[in-house]
């Protein structure tokens, strides 16, 4: 998924996007605030234009795209990127996991992977900054913050993947647990 | 109190409004209906008709048609300072050094096609070499505001045709400043030698500190305007670009060009944003009234002087397939395919208001005929030709592709051995 941006003196910036195959949406914003959509078929073809939004519609459309107000959490993981080093991701942990039933403190996320779990969604609620005894259930979400390569780890352990009496893929890491 | 009657203005708001309304009704740029509406109310068309007596109160209306009056004068001329102050603040350096490769041939290319074309037209016509220079700014300059409009308006905005089209405006735009600031100096400039180099002299000097400024003064423009009230961020706004601009004509420094250099000025700061918000209007309503007025000052029976309308012919003739041949190149350059590269070619054969900006420029400050009268005149017919045939070209661009395409193909095949 690659997106282009592409200045457009006096007029704004427009936002390439590759969908599947080979379409592409295609994204005006204007200096004036407007957003216009187009879509684009082929590389060739020209862009048709879809809809325009104003400034504030486009806002509320864009957050309600984002998820703020319903979040469906499937089984492969999303992630909000913050910059370029640091992600946050929301993983399942499934059936065959090792997590189950372990604490966190029991599971050494922290210590084995280097992310760390900041927040974990339970059956419509979330425990906020989860004290090291919770224990982690199945069908629990985690929320945690870290690398890309920590991350990667991480998946496969709430997968069931890989498992807690595994050494790690890339090796043993030593994160130090400051808490 | 005012001179000039109230009801005029509200006269020539009420004819630039209507006029407006046709050209949006059907889809045609709005410059050349201002500039008709301005010809139709002036003294030439309107002031032909006997004085008005309405009904028996005697109220008698001495003089039915709008007078050039120094209102609308001095409107055009914030008319054009707003013009070229946006064009500064949506100007970039650092855009333009980003993709100066591309936006650089294709710029010089459109340039080395379309200005000398211009200045052989002029010298064939047996003018000076200024005059041949002047006229050679005039059909080089494609418009902007209407190119800009089309592309959104056509939806071509989305698509690849639109990077080599702003591009090459970007290059135009920055090459008309410095034009418009050599030439203005010597034109102002042309009375005796050692009062010319004078004034050269302080105009160069004026505007290398205005450069300077808009180089080193970034830090003054941020904070000029960090303040948190929109009437507030107007007066200042407006305050130093008229000022400045006034300055500039005091020192015989072309007001246009001082005004790009504030814009540019604001142009790396965090508020260009909130300052074509607010002042997107106040533009407007002056670049209106410039456009207006332009055609006010055209008597429409210059158009049956049959020497004017065959310079004028040569001029669409000529100029027409050179902004086509140099857009197309501009297209290829930016690796587009025939058929985006014919619609840069229509894209580019627009030209507006720079065109009217030159001629404006010049006749106040010229002398003889020919800058004063023939290319002002020239110039209101040029600018209503061309707008409306670039509009319309890039209306049909389509069809002009189903019966040039082939040929442009073949053309491509013979010149480009294929390497694959």
């Amino acid at each position: 998924m690659a997106v282009y941006e592409t200045d457009l003196p006096g007029v704004g910036k427009k936002f390439e996007i590759d969908l599947d195959g080979e379409a592409q949406l295609v994204i005006v914003i204007h200096n004036t605030g407007k957003r216009e959509l187009f879509l684009r078929q082929t590389p060739e073809a020209d862009s048709e234009k879809v809809f325009e939004l104003s400034d504030k519609l486009a806002r509320q459309v864009g957050t309600i795209m984002e998820g703020a107000y319903f979040q469906p959490i499937r089984d492969d993981q999303i992630s909000t990127v913050l910059d370029d080093e640091t992600i946050i991701e929301w993983a399942k942990v499934t059936a065959e996991s090792s997590l189950i039933g372990k604490t966190l403190t029991e599971s050494g996320i922290r210590q084995r992977t280097g992310v760390s779990i900041i927040a974990i969604q339970r059956g419509g609620e979330t425990i906020q900054n989860p004290p090291p005894d919770v224990t982690i259930e199945e069908g629990d979400t985690l929320v945690s913050i870290g690398d890309r390569e920590s991350h990667q780890e991480f998946e496969r352990l709430a997968a069931g993947e890989a498992s807690l009496d595994e050494p790690t893929e890339n090796g043993e890491q030593s994160y130090i647990d400051e808490s | 109190m005012a001179e000039t009657p109230l009801i005029e203005i509200g006269a020539m708001f009420v004819t630039v409004a209507l006029a407006g309304a046709i050209a949006n009704r059907i889809g045609q740029s709005v410059i050349p209906f201002y500039i008709v509406g301005g010809m139709l109310a002036s003294e030439y068309v309107l002031g032909t008709l006997a004085p008005l007596t309405l009904g028996d109160a005697g109220v008698q209306i001495q003089q039915p048609f709008i007078s050039e009056s120094e209102f609308i004068e001095l409107g055009a001329e914030l008319g054009i300072v707003f013009l070229l102050f946006f064009l500064g603040l949506e100007f970039s350096m650092t855009r333009l050094l980003e993709s100066r490769d591309r936006i650089g041939k294709a710029g010089v290319v459109d340039l080395v096609i379309n200005f000398p074309a211009g200045v052989i037209i002029g010298l064939a016509l047996g003018w000076s070499l200024v005059e041949a220079v002047l006229l050679g700014g005039i059909v080089y300059i494609s418009s902007s505001a209407v190119i800009t409009k089309s592309l959104i308006d056509l939806g071509w905005i989305a698509n690849d045709e639109s990077s080599p089209m702003l591009g090459t405006l970007v290059f135009e735009d920055l090459f008309i400043a410095f034009y418009l600031a050599t030439v203005s100096a010597i034109v102002i400039g042309s009375g005796d030698l050692g009062e010319a180099a004078a004034d050269i002299g302080v105009a160069v000097g004026f505007l290398l500190i205005l450069v300077v400024g808009v180089f080193y003064g970034s830090e003054f423009f941020q904070r000029f305007l960090a303040i948190d009230s929109q009437e507030l961020t107007i007066l200042r706004t407006v305050a130093l670009v008229v000022f400045v601009a006034g300055i500039a004509l005091l020192l015989d420094v072309s007001e246009a060009v001082a005004a790009f250099f504030i814009g540019m000025g604001f142009s790396s700061t965090d508020h260009v944003d909130e300052i074509e918000r607010l002042l997107t209007p106040v533009r407007d309503v002056f670049a209106a009234i410039f456009f207006f007025w332009v055609g006010l000052g055209t008597d429409p029976r210059v158009f049956v002087d049959l020497g004017l309308v065959a310079v004028l012919a040569i001029a669409v003739l000529v100029t027409t397939p050179t902004k086509l041949v140099s857009g197309y190149l501009g297209g290829r350059i930016y690796d587009l395919d025939e058929r985006r590269s014919l619609r840069v070619a229509t894209g580019m054969v627009t030209r507006g208001e720079f065109s009217l900006i030159i001629a404006a420029t010049i006749a106040a400050a010229g002398t003889g005929p020919i800058m004063t009268e023939t290319i002002p005149d020239l110039t209101v017919g040029y600018v209503l030709v061309m707008s409306i045939l670039g509009s319309v070209l890039m209306q049909y661009s389509e069809s002009l592709w189903a019966v040039v395409g082939p040929y442009l193909a073949r053309i491509e095949r013979d010149q480009v051995p294929t390497t694959d």
